[in-house]
């Protein structure tokens, strides 16, 4: 199981039931802990729906005390061909 | 100038420090994750003496310095004067070397610079094999760029830039920053690379000597490494970059390159800053990618934890705000008797204390400040006569609410520039950079009379005779008061 962390202005970013584009760090131990990922993805505000839990924060840094759960569905490169 | 004895290098400053009794070694392990920020905060906010953190967890050989311009003490000790050295003392000894000749740096040998004794490039750039901190729990990732420069180059006139843009670490090879539009870097991105399509070189030193941090946070004309060399009384020592033409401070301890790329964002922040606030939005912002990292054996990384005063964001901002803009106006033949910038106003508030020379001289004073490349980091201006002492909050205080006419002292300018980071503009305002500001005049006008109009202060000093004042003086411990000191 992964954990992962998101951070969002409103808690309707994070719509359930359908596939959406996030960007959230890690929050597994070691030297990557927090580095972001860009991911498409499913959450579910119930923390046991997917094996991967999501902590949320607001956006001045708020931990929200919503778990939720979440399935990464793959990961989205946004940086254009001329930079990588 | 006479001969100065400055710090020359990050390590040089900590041994000072610590022989000064202003930096303590921490030899136990310390976190990252948390705990290196909370003891910088802690130590901040005690003004106590800076954290040298020699073990960091998950990093063997690196260490962190916190804290390091965060005292007046440690800001004497970086200029090479005596620690007990009082503010007005530390502010005319910057004055003169700030108005000395230029110094112009002085470019060294790869193989004799320091920051080249590790170098990592292609695959095996890695943000996360430094020991970058998470400063503050909550914020939006860890900065691996709190007290550093970003060195950056003009495309077209050439200026060298060294500024200190907050540089959060996104991935392993990308770091997202807040540049604001209105800063040298911000204006070349809009102008130049952003239209063209094309990537800006930069490089990030972080461990600089105090002297050179002190010349990025300052908002001089002088060119930074030019003016490294008038604070510190010899050229400053720069080298090649590995994968750019930039020239970077040889002795600092880390060293990022890469470009920046002003057609691709992603998201920075929340940040704990200056103000004592997370105020900025989380939003996408200006992004760094990494080609290449250098970094000295056992180096050290510096961190600033910015919150509630007092730290160096307030404090040296605070001094050198104050001071450039005292040359300015001296420039502009004002007849100022100073300029300060108190760090508990986190960098705020102008008090310009002057001559009243002649009407609306105030308003000059405070156009001219909001109007320069200055005016956007502050939005008050209190002006007071050239009788109240600057450096005293209470005389300010008490001119501040006693001369400033409720309806004809307070002037209001609206739509200015502003920075994301005011706490109180509204989310648009940020989003924008727009401003406010206000000027507080507290002068007696010029058109009234002097004999019947002013009001007398009524102080000891004031308004007894000499011969009555030394009698009490001479007397006070007779009477039966301790001696005052």
């Amino acid at each position: 199981m992964n954990k992962w962390e998101v951070f969002v202005m409103d808690m309707s970013e994070l719509a359930e039931g359908e596939d959406i584009e996030l960007s959230i760090r890690t929050l597994n131990p070691g030297l990557h802990k927090y580095t972001y990922k860009r991911v498409k993805c499913q959450v579910s505000a119930k923390p046991d729906a997917f094996p991967d839990s999501l902590q949320v924060r607001m956006g001045r840094g708020q931990l929200s005390a919503s778990q939720y759960s979440i399935k990464v569905l793959a990961e989205v490169q946004r940086l254009p061909e001329k930079y990588r | 100038m006479s001969k100065i004895s400055a710090p020359k290098s990050n390590r040089e400053f900590i041994e000072a420090c610590v022989k000064a009794g202003d930096a303590v070694r921490i030899k136990q392990e310390v976190d990252w994750e948390n705990e290196a920020g909370a003891i910088v905060r802690r130590a901040c906010e005690l003004a106590a003496p800076a954290p040298f953190m020699e073990k960091i967890k998950d990093y063997p050989g690196f260490s962190y310095f916190g804290a390091p311009l965060s005292t007046y003490r440690r800001m004497a000790i970086s200029l090479g004067m005596d620690p007990a050295s009082s503010l007005p003392e530390i502010g005319k000894e910057y004055l003169k070397r700030t108005n000395s000749e230029p110094i112009a740096p002085v470019l060294i040998d790869k193989k004799d610079a320091p920051c080249k004794e590790n170098i990592l490039m292609g695959k095996d750039v890695d943000l996360c094999k430094l020991p970058v901190p998470l400063v503050h729990d909550g914020d939006g990732g860890r900065y691996v760029g709190t007290w550093h420069a970003v060195v950056t180059k003009h495309p077209v006139r050439g200026d060298v830039n060294w500024g200190m843009y907050r540089q959060m670490m996104f991935d392993s090879r990308t770091m997202s920053g807040a540049v604001f539009p209105f800063s040298d870097l911000g204006k070349a991105l809009t102008e130049y690379y952003l239209p063209r399509g094309e990537s800006c070189p930069f490089a990030t030193a972080i461990g600089l000597s105090p002297l050179a941090a002190m010349a990025a946070c300052a908002p001089s004309p002088i060119p930074e490494p030019e003016l490294v060399g008038m604070l510190s009384g010899e050229p400053a020592r720069l080298v090649k970059c590995e994968t750019n033409d930039l020239e970077v401070p040889a002795d600092a301890e880390i060293i990022i390159e890469g470009e920046i790329c002003p057609d691709y964002k992603v998201e920075e922040g929340p940040f704990g800053e200056y103000t004592g606030y997370r105020t900025s939005p989380r939003d996408f912002r200006v992004t760094f990618r990494v080609n290449c990292i250098t970094y000295r054996n056992n180096a050290t990384m510096t961190i600033s934890n910015m919150g509630v005063p007092q730290d160096e964001g307030q404090l040296l901002r605070s001094f050198s705000l104050g001071l450039e803009l005292e040359k300015l106006l001296r420039s502009q033949g004002i007849p100022v008797t100073g300029v300060y910038m108190h760090p508990r106003s986190t960098h705020h508030m102008m008090i310009v204390g002057v001559k009243p020379a002649y009407a609306g001289i105030a308003q000059q004073i405070a156009q001219l400040a909001f109007g320069s490349k200055l005016g956007p980091w502050f939005h008050m201006v209190m002006v007071v006569d050239d009788q109240t002492d600057i450096f005293n909050w209470d005389e300010v205080y008490h001119a501040f609410c006693t001369r400033c006419h409720p309806a004809n002292g307070i002037h209001i300018y609206k739509n200015t520039t502003g920075t994301p980071l005011y706490p109180y503009a509204t989310p648009h305002e940020r989003k924008y950079s727009i401003g406010s500001k206000v000027l507080f005049d507290c002068l007696w006008p010029v058109d009234w009379d002097k004999t019947n109009d002013v009001p007398t202060v009524v102080s000891f000093k004031n308004v007894y005779p000499k011969d009555i004042q030394e009698k009490v003086l001479s007397n006070w411990t007779a009477y039966g008061y301790p001696e005052v000191k």
